[in-house]
């Protein structure tokens, strides 16, 4: 089970997933264009990472009609989904903290 | 380089194959596509990655499948999942140097075997070269991935045990 805080590429994953379904192609290049091209995942690594979410129940297979072979999508679960939402929540705690900290140390 | 890829995906667990061995084949020809209007030094990289992700994917999910282990990185991240990584450009020169001075070093040996005057007594007859070459490419891809992984565990011990940032206090305040 993936816990909080997630890998980067794991998040990145998830919010590639969390607008559209999509497949492996469409997910390796929103990652990279997200990340301005500093996350770059191998074919490997993409696969292992949907592996385990699939297990979790983080994201599952989507159906899609013009589906070509080997092209399968994947989409985010109600509980994956949720998962992601606590995380952005986590974060944005971070960051609210890290900047009132930063502006009580400069003033 | 796709045999190469079918190759390797071999070592992953069958039931892994059969889930997502398709998907997988069909997405690096789709990326493959795209690296191959690129520089020599950008597919260069992109076939390291895959090949270090691929090695790396197989080891945690046969762990996984036989022994239930939980999910380990075999390769920093750096390495597999990052462009950050750069290799000096004159590596793929080298390496093509290194390369044929061991394939001219091989048929160099079998010019010298065959010129050889041929002797009164039987003799043990020599196996050829590539009856053992394979192996020890093998034996020798094993070496070099254990020692960059013990090379790797000791530099990230000592980063992790901050014995850089003694250096650097040190140097900063003279």
């Amino acid at each position: 089970m993936e816990s909080l805080p997630l890998s980067e590429p794991v998040l990145l994953i998830l919010m590639s997933l969390a607008g559209q379904p999509r497949h492996g192609y469409s997910i390796l290049k929103d990652v990279e264009r997200m990340s301005n091209g500093r996350v770059v995942l191998s074919t490997g690594t993409l696969y292992g990472a949907i592996r385990r979410l699939l297990e979790d129940d983080w994201i599952e297979r989507f159906d899609e009609r013009d589906a070509s072979r080997g092209r399968q999508a994947y989409c985010l679960t109600a509980h994956g989904r949720r998962n992601l939402q606590l995380e952005v929540d986590r974060m944005k705690h971070l960051t609210r903290l890290a900047t009132l900290r930063a502006a009580t140390k400069e003033s | 380089m796709l045999n190469a890829y079918q190759l390797l995906l071999r070592l992953y667990p069958a039931a892994y194959r059969a889930e997502f061995g398709e998907e997988m084949i069909a997405l690096f020809e789709d990326v493959r596509a795209d690296v191959d209007h690129t520089t020599v030094a950008a597919r260069a990289v992109f076939y390291v990655r895959e090949i270090a992700g691929l090695v790396s994917g197989a080891l945690r999910e046969n762990l996984h499948f036989r022994f239930n282990a939980p999910d380990v990185s075999f390769f920093p991240r750096r390495f597999t999942m990052r462009n950050g990584f750069r290799f000096p450009k004159a590596t793929p020169i080298l390496m093509a140097i290194i390369l044929a001075g061991v394939i001219l070093a091989i048929r160099r040996g079998e010019v010298i075997a065959t010129s050889l005057p041929p002797f009164s007594q039987p003799v043990t007859p020599i196996h050829p070269p590539h009856s053992y070459l394979l192996p020890g490419v093998f034996e020798g891809f094993i070496f070099f991935y254990a020692a960059g992984l013990i090379g790797w565990a000791i530099v990230f011990a000592l980063r992790r045990s901050g014995v850089h940032r003694l250096t650097d206090v040190s140097s900063g305040s003279k």
